[in-house]
């Protein structure tokens, strides 16, 4: 039904997708897995109009077809249920799914009711989405997607925004589409599911197709690996005892209100403890919860400490003061301010008790001189401490960013994906800083989902997985199926 | 096409040009308003310039612009803090009725004294009594996450209340004639704000005192940590608690620090411009509702402000006089702040994105 010919879309050095080829049949359900950033989500957008492919082919139903926009897609019979929903939240399912079309049928309320029951996807017409659960909200969007005809529907993870049992109900739908000769394109890096539901698999890493195979006949931990990669044993590190080493931050049965589950962990002085796990899986609130900015009483149970202090009711600013140091994810609008000078940005860490001269009055000097410092030895380029955060590049304002937390007198290091959306000479760089600042006892917990800097970086290693971690062991001790199925929430014996 | 574009910077210029076009819109519609409402704009405007000249006691018109000046700049001053914070107080009108009630109220408890000693605690506390009115919209925001904009709105008319109650019941004149409206006993002469000028009452001394506030506060958020953490609340909440800054603390400074000015300003007023407290219509004059517009026409920046609070102060006075020379009605001066704000929103754009025109490829 579909078929894809050696797609390679690049942005800049970035090849997001690299001769890829797919074939989709219809009365299948073909999965496309992949760990995020491999590629997949650039794929369905050039299938459905969005972006442009710079080389490649594409033909459907047996004839070389051009997809501009996703008009073009639509007329073709290729329907796309998003990941983010693009509905509003103000108006009602019908008026929604009205919106969505460009030739609404006149019996559309009838339409959506046949459908509903046709498939058990049941939508109320008139109830208004902000009211609706995150399945429901799905509904509409496949209902939208329905109403077109398709003869391939794309399904963009799906269930990752669903409970197991509207994941079920989703699945009964798939497999109902399928059965009348529908093709789908199922997007998922959960292999549980694409085992039980998917009859074919196309398996992506770094922008290239690793291969396909019947996820039905194999293995998990094939399918892992083939998602993975085989990349433990080459950067491996050589392992280290810390069992003398004081403990710097430990956590004990820590539950929070918002579902994250961290049963026992302790990290050294030199230490560098690695979570792995795919992104949107809590990692977001593991490091609100170290940093201090989780709302106060969002910890319910447990204890956190770093040193002997209890840590759950100190402050962001004073666990500064008290030698720990915080890098998030984002940069624009977290550890940074686009509209601010680098040198206003330097402030905004650089206030704590220890750092006297600021607590009250705004030392600009001072924080100009801290500001070159910091571009002069991580070589940050594109600008002096004058330049607005917003005019740097990813990778030297997250030099910058990392430059200002690595200063003196760190004993604890919170860092999450240093070196996301970074080039490659600023990651090596920085992955350099953390090696160093732990090599003289500095304490650090790397939160990443890139699996080869916590190979060459880490000396431990936790997995993530819907907001729970494993238990945390020596990172030569985990095998990539192993990951690979932790990192799918399915690692036996995890608490769930 | 034509598209926005962000600028990668800003600079003065962008600013300043942005104001210009600000400015020049303006005056474009105040002419068209000024022609509908007269049919003689340029006599109109003309008039509206000059006025401090056209009368025969000039620093009387001085006094008249130069007072309401004042007080919105102040007053503004104290809501541009708020709103930096992405904090809502458009209470203003409200905190400063209780401003001045509790002016009242202190010298009262004091003893109804008449030594300058007094003047100090009395406009003290007048910015406690600003800063009470302005913790009950910050507590229930924070601790009943309620919409502060709606809450500190309603309290201007709770506010009111209190002060028509007062100045008509318990407070009121004992006096075998009674004055209407009733007001309240007078604050003794000794104790009032005496003019800077010969003559005229208008601009007088508690105003040029209450300067050095402004020039505090304009310090302030200058040269402290205070001042920079409010500019981090205003980019962005994330950055905010990242930072350390905890966005209750903020709400509460922003809503104590606007609160406090427009209490400090009815503290003044009382003591300044009217001697006793009356029912709220002789009293309250717009000024913390104005506020509002001169804390965005000045784009919350304490310079801007001054200006834009001398400018509508000078309006003020301008269609008053426009007014008395029988050339039309007052109420021009609400069209025009209206016309000013707009224009002034309107071209704040252009200082972070700029039009590109380019023709279809």
């Amino acid at each position: 039904m579909l078929s894809l010919s050696g797609i390679t879309k690049a942005y800049g050095p970035i090849r997001a997708n690299e001769s890829i080829d797919l074939e989709v049949e219809g009365g299948q359900i073909h999965a496309l897995l992949g760990e995020n950033g491999a590629g997949k989500s650039t794929l369905m957008k050039i299938l459905f109009g969005l972006v442009q492919p710079d080389a490649g082919k594409i033909s459907f139903n047996g004839t070389a077809v051009k997809i501009k926009t996703p008009q073009d897609a639509k007329e073709l019979g290729i329907g796309m249920v998003q990941q983010h929903f693009a509905l509003f939240d103000g108006m009602t399912a019908l008026e929604n799914i009205r919106l969505g079309l460009t030739v609404p049928p006149e019996n559309l309320r009838e339409r959506i009711a046949e459908l509903g029951n046709l498939y058990g996807l049941e939508v109320d017409p008139d109830a208004l989405v902000l009211s609706l659960s995150a399945g429901q909200k799905q509904r509409i969007e496949i209902v939208r997607a329905l109403l077109g005809d398709p003869m391939l529907l794309v399904l963009d993870e799906p269930t990752s925004v669903l409970t197991p049992q509207e994941a079920d109900l989703l699945f009964n739908a798939l497999r109902k589409l399928r059965d009348e000769g529908r093709g789908l394109i199922f997007i998922s890096h959960k292999l549980g599911e694409v085992r039980a539901l998917c009859d074919s698999a196309t398996v992506l890493r770094a922008g290239k197709v690793v291969g396909t195979c019947d996820p039905r006949e194999t293995d998990t931990d094939v399918l892992a690996e083939m998602m993975i990669g085989q990349r433990l044993s080459a950067q491996e590190k050589a392992p280290k005892s810390f069992s003398n080493a004081k403990v710097v931050l430990s956590a004990q049965n820590i539950e929070t209100r918002d579902g994250l589950r961290l049963d026992d962990l302790e990290l050294h002085e030199g230490e560098i403890l690695g979570v792995a796990g795919i992104a949107g899986n809590g990692q977001d609130r593991l490091f609100a919860l170290l940093s201090g900015e989780a709302a106060r009483g969002t910890q319910i149970a447990g204890e956190l400490k770093l040193r002997d202090e209890d840590l759950s009711i100190i402050p962001t600013r004073n666990r500064r003061a008290k030698g720990a140091r915080f890098v998030p994810e984002e940069r624009l609008g977290h550890s940074a301010i686009p509209d601010f000078k680098l040198s206003d940005n330097t402030l905004l860490t650089k206030h704590s008790a220890e750092n006297k001269d600021n607590t009250v009055l705004r030392r600009n000097r001072w924080i100009r001189k801290q500001a070159a410092q910091i571009i002069d030895y991580f070589d940050v380029r594109g600008g002096d401490a004058n330049a607005r955060a917003r005019s740097f590049s990813g990778g030297n304002l997250q030099k910058f960013v990392v430059g200002r937390e690595l200063d003196s007198g760190l004993d604890l290091l919170i860092i999450s994906q240093p070196t996301w959306g970074v080039d490659l000479w600023a990651a090596s760089r920085i992955r350099q800083e953390i090696q160093l600042r732990a090599d003289q006892g500095t304490a650090v917990l790397l939160i990443s989902q890139d699996l080869d800097e916590l190979m060459a970086l880490t000396d431990s290693l936790s997995v993530i997985a819907n907001g729970v971690l494993t238990a945390v062991r020596p990172t030569v001790e985990w095998s990539v199926p192993e990951l690979g199925r932790a990192m799918a929430g399915e690692l036996e014996g995890m608490v769930q | 096409m034509i598209t926005w574009e962000h600028r990668e910077s800003v600079g003065w210029q962008t600013s300043l040009k942005s104001i210009g076009i600000a400015l020049a819109l303006t005056l474009l519609l105040t002419f068209a308003a000024l022609w509908l409402t007269t049919g003689m704009p340029l006599e109109a405007f003309w008039q509206m310039l000059t006025y401090p000249w056209q009368a025969e006691r000039a620093l009387t018109q001085w006094g008249k612009a130069l007072n309401p000046a004042f007080y919105l700049s102040l007053i503004a001053l104290g809501l541009s803090i708020s709103y930096r914070a992405n904090v809502w107080n458009i209470g203003a009108e409200g905190q400063f009725a209780i401003g001045s009630v509790f002016a009242f109220g202190a010298w009262l408890l004091l003893g109804m004294p008449n030594g300058l000693w007094a003047i100090p605690i009395i406009l003290l506390s007048g910015a406690v009594g600003g800063m009470v009115w302005a913790a009950i919209p910050a507590a229930l925001r924070t601790l009943a996450n309620t919409n502060e904009l709606l809450v500190s709105l309603m309290l201007v008319y709770i506010g009111a209340q209190f002060l028509f109650y007062l100045s008509n019941g318990p407070w009121e004149m004992s006096a075998a004639m009674k004055p209407v409206p009733t007001r309240t006993e007078s604050i003794p002469d000794s104790l009032l704000f005496t003019s800077v000028f010969s003559q005229g009452p208008k601009l007088h001394w508690g105003l040029v005192w209450g300067w050095q506030v402004y020039l505090v506060v304009t310090a302030l958020l200058a040269f402290t940590l205070l001042g920079y953490r409010l500019s981090v609340a205003n980019q962005s909440k994330r950055a905010e608690r990242f930072a350390g800054f905890s966005p209750v603390g903020t709400i509460w400074i922003a809503f104590l620090f606007s609160g406090g000015l427009a209490g400090l300003a009815g503290g003044i007023f009382l003591i300044g411009d009217t001697g006793y407290l009356v029912d709220q219509s002789n009293f309250l004059q717009n000024y913390g509702f104005t506020a509002i517009i001169v804390a965005f026409l000045g784009r919350l920046n304490p310079l801007g402000i001054l200006v834009a609070g001398l400018a509508l102060g000078y309006l003020e006075g301008g269609a008053g006089w426009l007014q008395a020379s029988g050339l039309g009605d007052d109420s021009i001066s609400g069209i025009i702040q209206v016309i000013a704000l707009f224009c002034t929103l309107g071209t704040a754009t252009l200082v972070t994105h700029r039009i590109s025109w380019r023709g279809n490829p």
